[in-house]
């Protein structure tokens, strides 16, 4: 059975959302991938309904220099849940206006949101990114009295890249004696740089992310680092060995994509470590599905399914 | 962090509605088990709120004498979906009378469910279980028009053993070219015979299906294969080396559940072999942890998970 033939037949139309030349220009050209997602992005970020959701860009201090973060407030009475989000992007791309996302986690949940604008390779290596996210989780713990955040309900979240950062976030800030975090929301989190499994193998797509650009975002990200034997937890959560004393986390994935097996696995090696660990695994989804083919019913549901548990986490 | 502090505060008072006493008398002496959980699940179906599911017992010709069936009718007008139910009990002990589960699936889905009193270990093997369960399901194929239901549009499922035996018998109709299932549904499926798993060890607790009971279960139910390598796939899924061609699937287990990796592992190898498959794994869920506490919120999650993706599939 090929590729397309595996996926919901609803979201196929899809496929196609990025192009072929977008994930190949991640892997090779960083600034042209960036002009080209960013294109892509401001016009879906144009279409968007009107919201009651206040956004706005702020620049907080970094540990070498300033972050530029966004920050996501819905209507309605404080104190409420914090969620600092990371966004996607393969480490390589993306910026923090997620709008799409954060709008809707505002406005489902009722949290607000921190979006941060972390370091991205090839300029820097993991330690920027997630020092960046450190720098503006502690800021958001900081503020949490003027941002209107309870900050016995903070969370951490990101999806694909940020996702992934989101698991290096958990494990840094519990060796950093950081904030007390509630929840982590991995939505197929980027943790594994290895790709060594059923679905790390499996025919994919050019149009989707894909072994290829994956392997070579790594090697941008993880620096020196990559191919050894001494890949940081922190860039690749896989890699970690002690996952005891992590916030209660979701997991969440497509049947259909890259990082399936990896994703699975984690959240069972979370599990066997006592993490209260929610895993929601979607078949006929590929890599971003749920954003790209929003209305599909499949999407819906893998929506609903993290939305639902952020809000029983922190909403 | 002990299986207690791991369990679901809500779920912890349902801890006690199963005595351990029975618990082990189902690994140690069957009849008696059989004999202590009549009372039990008596008293289970008199909490059942008032139903328009009617029940019809009847009798079915069978491969060695006739077999017992429990039909289950909705209100709801023909053609209708049809569910093929096949009840839990460590393949040692429980009925086709598997009520709370029968009328549930009838009334959310709107289904006939056929439940089948297939004949259980230590009095008999695995082969006269799924032989009962296989002429049970041609059965309901070939009064599908009588039962008023509609032929392309039947499920097999269960929970536990009845999980077991619903993946044991796609495997065994796809052999023996039966009829076309829509749908398979895996609840907390009883797949695996060796428990080689973190979770396999973690769950020792004697009051929910333990590692030690399960053990007693498998050797009765496989005779002479226990503990061998010839180990049928009709009995234990999960020793299948081939899950092409099988009917879509939804795998549901909770975290503190014995077969929660041997699950998660099946889930995978369904994906890896291209069957379209939906799991979800819900945090501090114990084995069959929703239908003694109906009522906690995260039962309800599990629950509503299942009759959902049955519906989506079949309704």
């Amino acid at each position: 059975m090929s590729y397309s033939e595996q996926i919901d037949p609803e979201i196929l139309f899809a496929l196609d959302t990025y192009p072929a030349e977008r994930y190949i220009a991640i892997g090779e050209d960083p600034p042209l991938a960036r002009e080209m997602t960013e294109e892509i992005n401001r016009e879906m970020r144009a279409n968007l309904p009107p919201t009651d959701v206040a956004i706005e860009e702020l620049s907080i201090p970094g540990p070498d220099c300033d972050i530029p973060i966004v920050v996501y407030q819905p209507p309605g009475p404080a104190p409420r849940g914090g969620l600092l989000w990371m966004h996607g992007g393969g480490y390589i791309v993306g910026v923090a206006r997620d709008d799409a996302r954060c709008i809707e986690f505002a406005e489902v949940v009722g949290c607000a949101v921190v979006s941060v604008d972390y370091r991205l390779a090839p300029e820097s290596t993991y330690k920027e990114s997630i020092a960046d996210c450190f720098a503006a989780l502690n800021w958001m713990a900081d503020n949490a009295g003027d941002l209107g955040i309870d900050k016995a309900r903070m969370a951490i979240g990101g999806g694909s890249a940020g996702g992934g950062l989101t698991a290096g976030l958990a494990h840094y800030n519990r060796d950093n004696k950081g904030p007390a975090l509630a929840y982590q929301m991995m939505i197929y989190p980027m943790i594994d740089d290895t790709h060594d499994t059923p679905s790390g193998h499996a025919d994919t797509c050019p149009t989707i992310w894909n072994r290829d650009v994956s392997f070579k975002a790594w090697k941008m990200y993880l620096g020196a680092e990559y191919g050894t034997e001494n890949v940081s937890p922190y860039a690749a959560a896989t890699r970690a060995t002690d996952l005891t004393g992590l916030p209660p986390a979701l997991v969440t994935v497509g049947a259909m994509d890259l990082f399936r097996d990896e994703n699975i696995d984690y959240a069972q090696r979370l599990m066997a470590a006592g993490v209260a660990t929610d895993l929601q695994v979607y078949a006929g989804m590929f890599h971003g599905a749920e954003m790209s083919a929003p209305e599909a019913a499949a999407s819906k549901q893998m929506r609903q399914g993290y939305l639902t548990s952020l809000k029983r986490a922190i909403g | 962090m002990s299986f207690v502090d791991r369990v679901d505060p809500e779920l912890l008072p349902a801890l006690e509605l199963f005595p351990a006493e029975l618990m082990t008398a189902i690994g140690d002496d069957p009849p008696a088990a059989r004999a202590m959980l009549e009372p039990l699940l008596e008293a289970m179906v008199e909490m059942l709120p008032p139903s328009d599911v009617t029940i019809e017992e009847r009798a079915i010709p069978g491969p060695d004498g006739d077999i017992p069936i429990a039909i289950y009718q909705p209100k709801a007008p023909a053609p209708r979906p049809g569910l093929f139910m096949i009840h839990g009990g460590g393949y040692v002990v429980g009925t086709a009378r598997e009520d709370i589960n029968g009328i549930g699936y009838a009334e959310h889905v709107g289904c006939t469910v056929v439940s089948v009193d297939y004949r259980m270990a230590p009095e008999f093997t695995y082969k006269a279980s799924i032989a009962d369960c296989f002429a049970g399901l041609n059965w309901m194929f070939e009064n599908a028009a009588e039962l008023g239901v509609d032929s392309e549009r039947i499920a097999i499922g269960g929970g536990s053993a009845g999980g077991g035996l619903t993946a044991g018998l796609a495997l065994y109709n796809r052999d023996n070219k039966g009829p076309e299932l829509a749908f398979q549904l895996l609840v907390y499926p009883m797949l695996d015979d060796r428990h080689e798993t973190a979770s396999g060890y973690e769950v020792t607790h004697p009051n929910v299906w333990n590692r030690d009971v399960s053990l007693k279960a498998w050797k009765m139910y496989l005779g002479d294969e226990y503990g061998t390598d010839e180990v049928s796939p009709y009995a234990a899924a999960a020793r299948a080396t081939d899950l092409s061609g099988l009917p879509p699937a939804y795998v549901t287990v909770g975290t503190e559940d014995l077969f929660r990796d041997e699950d998660i592992a099946y889930a995978q190898r369904l994906m890896a072999a291209g069957i379209p498959t939906e799991l979800l794994v819900v945090p501090g869920m114990f084995h069959g942890g929703e239908g003694f506490a109906p009522t906690a919120a995260v039962s309800q999650r599990m629950r509503l998970g299942y009759l959902n993706a049955l519906k989506r599939a079949i309704g």
